[in-house]
């Protein structure tokens, strides 16, 4: 004689059972602590970050020409940022035009100046 | 009143016609209703450029630094004088400006590249 046959279902199919944990409120010591990066870098700046630059001294305005055609060297030569970079070109010009600074060429004296930008000279 | 900075050029003279220059144009300022607040000399050099005024071919000059504040409708008559007295190769008055402080500046950023990918049209 056939008796019906119940399906085998493993029982964690049963219904009623969930399959998703609960998580016991006891115990929580071992769980992660929300921190915020301690090993993160602090955020870079560029080098005339702190230096306030003015049209009277010449020689922080010198370090940003070329030494040949006295012309201001783009971002991508300085290396400044935004801001820094539109302040050294307008003391630049406001020097140049008023007399403290010259347009074609660098002052000798500001020659041998330490190189700041991104700039070869030719031997 | 605003404060006011006059980069000043004087032709090279003796030291007494310097003083007198100078007194003069301090007198004018004063007159206007300036007051001066410091006057700096910043040496006799060579200017950057040969510059001409006044029929005359300049190379080297006085530097001088005047600080004052004054009422800004004075201004124009000040240059006005300025540009009138012989012995002045380049006066320039600016306004005085303090410079920003950098705390604020969060510094060099990269570009934020998700933004700019992203259509900015709904």
């Amino acid at each position: 004689m056939w008796r019906a046959v119940r399906k085998w279902r493993p029982v964690y199919w049963q219904k009623g059972i969930s399959t998703q944990r609960i998580p016991s409120t006891s115990n929580t010591s071992d769980t992660p602590i929300t921190l915020e990066n301690p090993y993160k870098e602090p955020p870079k700046k560029c080098i005339l970050c702190g230096v306030s630059v003015d049209y009277k001294n010449v020689q922080l305005l010198s370090q940003f020409i070329s030494p040949y055609t006295g012309r201001i060297f783009g971002r991508h030569i300085t290396g400044l940022c935004g801001k820094k970079q539109k302040h050294i070109s307008k003391a630049i010009k406001k020097a140049q035009q008023m007399g403290f600074m010259s347009v074609t060429f660098k002052d000798p004296t500001f020659l041998k100046d330490p190189n700041i930008c991104d700039f070869k000279l030719r031997e | 009143m605003p404060r006011y900075e006059l980069a000043l050029i004087l032709k090279t003279m003796q030291r007494t016609e310097t003083a007198s220059a100078i007194r003069r144009t301090v007198e004018a300022l004063l007159e206007r209703g300036a007051v001066v607040r410091n006057l700096e000399s910043l040496g006799e050099r060579t200017l950057p450029y040969k510059m001409s005024k006044h029929n005359q071919r300049h190379s080297t000059g006085g530097y001088f630094l005047l600080d004052f504040d004054a009422p800004p409708t004075i201004i124009p008559t000040m240059l006005d004088h300025l540009g009138r007295d012989i012995d002045v190769i380049r006066p320039t008055i600016l306004k005085h400006c303090t410079p920003e402080t950098d705390e604020n500046c969060p510094g060099l950023l990269q570009p934020d590249y998700e933004a700019k990918f992203q259509s900015k049209r709904k």
